[in-house]
Parts: C-alpha cells; sequence; structure tokens
C-alpha cells in the first residue's frame, strides 16, 4: 500500500528516532510512505489562534493533492492538526498505531515474543483527547504487548498528562506531572509521542521510555535490546 | 488585564462566539478534572469561562492561564465539550505571555515555514540558562540532530 508520510517537525529532528523506526516497520510490512513534498509545520499546540492552525494544516493537505489519498502522520499533534484541517474527509489522515493493529499482529515478520517483560504503555493527552481526533482504539499498544506476551502494568495512567506541553515554560509543573506518571507505574514506559518522550526521560532517574516503535523492531528482530 | 472588547477577540481567535459560552451549566465536572488541580492549585475553568461571558477581569498569573497543559481532560469531561485550552491559548495570545521558548518556535516558524530546533534552543538559552534547563543536558544528547535548517516556500 502506497501512503503519503507527514513526519512533522520532530520527527526530522528530535524524534529522529520515531521517524527512522516508523520508516523501517512500513518497509517491513510492505509499504511504502511517500513523504509529502515541501511540507511545513502544522503549528503543534503552540497558536491561540485556531484558524491560523487549521490554515497551516491546510497547507499541507493541500501539498499532498493528487499524491494520495492516505496520510500517515506520526506525531499526536500533527496528526490531530491534520484531521481538524480535513474538513469533509478528502484524505484518511491515519496515525501508525491505527495501522500497527491490524498488520503487525498477522504479521511474518514476527521474530520475538515479549514473555517476562513489564510494559507500561503511556499514551498521554493528543492521542486521546479530544476525542474527535483520538485514535478510534484506546488500547492498542495493550493489544499489541499482550499479543506477544508481555505484561502490562500501570493501566490508570495511561491517558494522565505527564505536562510536556509545558516544559519549557514552567518545568517544575512538567516534572511533577512526569514524576507522579512515573511513580504510578512498573517496568518499561513505552509512548509515542515525542514530547512525552522528552518529559518522562528527563525525570525518570532509572526507567526505560521507548517508543512503540522499539518495542515492534524488537519484535520483528531489527532491534536485539529493548 | 483586557478589556472586556478585548474579550470579543478572544473568544474568536478560540473559534467560538460569546454565546457559546452560555450552555455552560456550572456543572464544574472540568475543574475535577484539570491537571492543573494535579499541581497542588486549585483550579476551576468555568470560572474562566464565565469570567470572559461576564467581562470580569482575567489577570496574566491567572493560575490556569500560567498551567494549563492543553491535556483536553476538561473537554473530555464536560457535557458540551467546551474546548477550554482553547480558550486558554487565546488568552495567552492576547495577553502576550509566551515564554521565549514559544516565542522562538514561532520565529522559526516565520523564517522557515519549519522548527529548527538548533535556531529555537539558540535563541532561548538565555532563558534556558536562566531557569536552570542545562542540567538535563547530559539526558538530552540522544534528542540533538545536526541539519540543516529546510526552507519550505509558501505557508
Ligand atoms: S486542558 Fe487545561 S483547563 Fe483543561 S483540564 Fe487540562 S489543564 Fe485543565
Ligand atoms: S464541565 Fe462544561 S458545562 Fe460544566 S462547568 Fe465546565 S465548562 Fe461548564
Amino acid at each position: 500500500m502506497d501512503y503519503g508520510y507527514y513526519p512533522g517537525c520532530s520527527l526530522t529532528g528530535s524524534a529522529r528516532k520515531l521517524d527512522k523506526g516508523v520508516r523501517e516497520i512500513f518497509r517491513k510490512l510492505g509499504h511504502s510512505l511517500n513523504e509529502i513534498p515541501d511540507w511545513n509545520c502544522c503549528g503543534a499546540l503552540e497558536y491561540g489562534d485556531r484558524s491560523e492552525l487549521t490554515r497551516l494544516s491546510r497547507e499541507n493537505l493541500k501539498k499532498a493533492e493528487g499524491m494520495c489519498s492516505e496520510i500517515v502522520a506520526p506525531c499526536p499533534a500533527c496528526y490531530k492538526n491534520l484531521k481538524e484541517a480535513n474538513s469533509g474527509n478528502q484524505f484518511a489522515i491515519l496515525h501508525p498505531l491505527e495501522l500497527f493493529e491490524k498488520d503487525i499482529m498477522g504479521s511474518l515478520n514476527v521474530k520475538r515474543d515479549l514473555k517476562g517483560k513489564v510494559f507500561t504503555p503511556y499514551y498521554g493527552c493528543v492521542l486521546l483527547r479530544p476525542e474527535e481526533t483520538s485514535i478510534r482504539n484506546r488500547n492498542v499498544m495493550e493489544e499489541l504487548i499482550t499479543f506477544f506476551g508481555g505484561e502490562i502494568e500501570g493501566e490508570k495512567i495511561k491517558d494522565r498528562c505527564c505536562g510536556g506541553n509545558q516544559f519549557f515554560v514552567n518545568k517544575w509543573a512538567t516534572e511533577r506531572l512526569s514524576t507522579l506518571i512515573l511513580e504510578k507505574s512498573k517496568g518499561i514506559m513505552v509512548v509515542f509521542c515525542p514530547l512525552c518522550h522528552m518529559a518522562l526521560k528527563t525525570f525518570s532517574k532509572d526507567r526505560k521510555i521507548i517508543y512503540l516503535t522499539d518495542l515492534v523492531l524488537y519484535i520483528m528482530g531489527e532491534n536485539n535490546v529493548i | 488585564m483586557l478589556n472586556v472588547i478585548e474579550y470579543e477577540k478572544v473568544i474568536e481567535l478560540a473559534g467560538y462566539k460569546r454565546e457559546d459560552f452560555s450552555v455552560c451549566l456550572g456543572c464544574k465536572i472540568c475543574a475535577s478534572v484539570c491537571t492543573v488541580n494535579d499541581l497542588s492549585i486549585d483550579m476551576n475553568p468555568q470560572e474562566l469561562l464565565s469570567s470572559l461571558f461576564l467581562g470580569n477581569t482575567i489577570e496574566k498569573d491567572n493560575p490556569l492561564v500560567r498551567y494549563c497543559t492543553n491535556c483536553y481532560r476538561c473537554t473530555s469531561a464536560c457535557p458540551w465539550k467546551i474546548r477550554i485550552p482553547e480558550v486558554v491559548r487565546a488568552l495567552r495570545e492576547s495577553l502576550s505571555v509566551a515564554s521565549p521558548f514559544e516565542k522562538a518556535f514561532k520565529g522559526s516558524i516565520d523564517i522557515w515555514g519549519r522548527v529548527y530546533e538548533p535556531y529555537v534552543f539558540l535563541k532561548a538559552v538565555p532563558f534556558l540558562l536562566k531557569e536552570g534547563y542545562i542540567k538535563y543536558m547530559a539526558r538530552w544528547t540522544g534528542y540533538i540532530s545536526v541539519h540543516l535548517p529546510h526552507k519550505v516556500k509558501r505557508i
């Protein structure tokens, strides 16, 4: 299957590990990701002017016209903004989690299981709220992990807020919120949001914070450690 | 501080009309779930909406204006799904309370059409130094990427 791809700013910078992982997994699953040419920033959550935010994502949709009908956007903020700008549902805006759900559990590429390992999937805010732009299956990470034999802990914190949005404004707020999540969870934290990754990593002392893509690549035998 | 006329602008920036807030039930469900309460600051988003609706004063140091994390917990719980974080963002913009980091972020989009992280970081260095972010540098090494900015033709 051919998809349009919107990496967004963070996946070309601080979250390039996530970008690499997504591209690698799609390649292994036999899909191609075609980057939208000349894409611009979606504005993340920085603009108070809602119409400005929508305008930025509409520009991106215009740039995708004619090249694809389905767009994959891994960064939760990009995914949300593209969905909001996609009035009339001209495109299908997809999050990798929505595709992994059906593709990985039935994949022939799977080489390893997760038996004996404990994980806390952490979705954060933007993937799950507000509902009209959230991913459909709110348990997709849990389902993937348990399907491959892993254990889940820390269910009640999965949609708490890590405070990542406040990180470069009032870092004590982020420290407090991220610490709450880290204290109430166990095992390896699995995230998909670059901002959650950074906030949790900055304030954790000894916990592993990984992207779900790291975990999938491990199952596929690409990464030897997680 | 903003006057009542400017509140119209805030409401518009947030994508609302004043009468949209008249549906608020005052049930304070938003207050009961608000993340700012996890910071041990008592917060009631409903008060903010009614201040806007009634034209009461909202100061720059209103805890919600300062600490709202954009988590949308209030919106999810609200019977009317009122998007309070968008109201807060519009207020922040109107009250000009953006942090140097946020300003650098928007500045980067103005120049290149994308966020060029090394630029944002350099612009924010005085703030990062002053606020003690530098102690996290060792943990951030995996996030730092060296690449040239990419200018987008038109946004
Ligand atoms: S979005 Fe802001 S106001 Fe709403 S619950 Fe979260 S922190 Fe509170
Ligand atoms: S939850 Fe909604 S209706 Fe209830 S007080 Fe808050 S904003 Fe108003």
